[in-house]
């Protein structure tokens, strides 16, 4: 059998050379159309099919990581600025309330000192009234001394002399005793 | 032993046209990239399944390699279409002649399946889309009298006219230089077919060969070295695409002052 075989390969090999070296090489005008045709319909197929989806995809994913890159990065930005923007108001928030307790210290301070001085005055003006009520009752107590001492006195003389003076001796013995007591 | 013959093996045709064992190793390829196709279209997500993660590390290991050609992520996303589509449909095409069946089952009394790229009808096709595609791109990112100027430097002869003699010898010689790119260019689609289907085809018969002196085990190491052969010529083939690709979308190196 393979002897037939090489045996038929020889015959149509010796064809082919008679009709010429492209047909001994298998070269065939309908053929080569034929697969002319069948190459174009697989570079469509690979390429509409799986590299053109494939590709397409490749650069969707790049532009995508592209993207995420570049809001990655705005992103960083953004926070650096609003950590600035953060410890700047800090620092200032931090800035006002050390004024404000410098204020805050100034005007305890200055309230202490009025509140001191206030009572300084409350305190003379109490010593003063006091004074003066002193001074009031004094001469109260003196008034009042010098009429019980005449009182005592014309009680004294009436019981040293017992004799009766009249109204108008007494009344003069009066005044001239507590003109001496005057002092 | 069967030694597979040069052409591809007609298998039965549908409407006069003949179905080969290399066709049907190409619609079994489609089949399998729409599945895949179909599969990772559907379920493709910003965060990304088993499938689609594999799928994804193999392509941007593939856009590195790419990069380093062409310099710019740019312009490989722009000639990826072709470049991708070759490189993957070689790849799979390559490694499925190493599937079980292939050089065995057979229909007709042909084998049923015969790697893809052992067709050179297959392989010219796909190198002359290559070029002319690089063609095109030149057309379009340079300007056509650009583009056609790298080849027929007419506009530097005319140029050259009023430079005196030595512009116009040097404008006369890089004329023939650009003849000489045509013909470059006729090479590239011869090189880059034949160097595929040669190493391919080689690797098939070595194969065939191997798997009938000694079918158990003898052949897996061949079967390795064919799985990177496969990948090798797929990246060959794909990186001298894209190396077409980029040397025709670049402006000249600005015309020299004669």
């Amino acid at each position: 059998m393979p002897n037939t075989n090489i045996e038929t390969h020889t015959v149509v090999e010796t064809e082919n050379t008679d009709q010429g070296v492209l047909a001994s090489l298998g070269l065939n005008g309908q053929l080569f159309t034929f697969q002319l045709i069948n190459f174009a319909v697989v570079a469509v197929i690979i390429w509409f099919l799986i590299l053109k989806p494939l590709t397409k995809k490749l650069a969707e994913r790049e532009k995508m990581i592209d993207e995420s890159i570049e809001n990655s990065k705005k992103v960083q930005e953004n926070l650096t600025k609003a950590e600035r923007d953060y410890q700047k108001k800090i620092d200032d928030a931090k800035a006002a309330a050390g004024q404000i307790l410098d204020n805050a210290a100034a005007d305890g301070k200055k309230t202490g000192e009025q509140l001191k001085v206030q009572a300084r005055k409350e305190i003379e003006n109490l010593v003063d009234q006091a004074k003066r009520n002193i001074q009031i009752e004094e001469k109260e107590m003196v008034v009042k001394l010098k009429s019980e001492t005449a009182s005592l006195i014309v009680a004294a003389l009436e019981k040293i002399l017992e004799e009766k003076v009249d109204e108008k001796k007494d009344k003069q013995l009066i005044e001239s005793a507590i003109k001496k007591l005057t002092p | 032993m069967h030694i597979p013959p040069l052409g591809a093996e007609t298998l039965f045709y549908i409407a006069g046209i003949p179905i080969t064992n290399t066709i049907i190793n190409v619609w079994l390829a489609i089949l399998i990239f729409l599945v895949l196709g179909i599969f990772i279209s559907r379920n493709a997500k910003l965060r990304p399944g088993r499938l689609q993660n594999a799928a994804e590390y193999f392509l941007e290991i593939l856009l590195g390699y790419f990069d380093q050609v062409t310099g710019d992520r740019k312009r490989t996303l722009r000639f990826l279409p072709l470049v991708g589509s070759v490189f993957f449909f070689i790849l799979l095409s390559n490694w499925l002649g190493l599937l079980p069946g292939t050089g065995s089952i057979t229909y007709n009394h042909e084998f049923l399946l015969r790697p893809a790229n052992t067709d050179l009808n297959l392989t010219v096709a796909m190198a002359l889309v290559a070029v002319l595609s690089s063609h095109l791109f030149g057309l379009f990112t340079v300007g056509i009298f650009t583009h056609l100027n790298k080849f027929i430097q007419i506009g530097t002869f005319v140029k050259s006219l009023t430079k005196g003699p030595v512009a116009i010898f040097t404008a006369i010689v890089e004329m023939g230089v650009g003849l000489i790119e045509i013909v470059s260019e006729m090479a590239k689609v011869l090189s880059l077919s034949l160097r595929l289907f040669g190493n391919i085809f080689a690797g098939e018969v070595l194969m065939t060969v191997m798997a009938s002196l000694v079918g158990l085990l003898v052949p897996a190491p061949f079967m390795l070295l064919e799985l990177l052969v496969g990948i090798i010529q797929a990246a060959v083939f794909t990186m001298l695409t894209l190396v077409y690709l980029t040397v025709l979308t670049e402006e000249p190196h600005g015309e020299e002052a004669h």
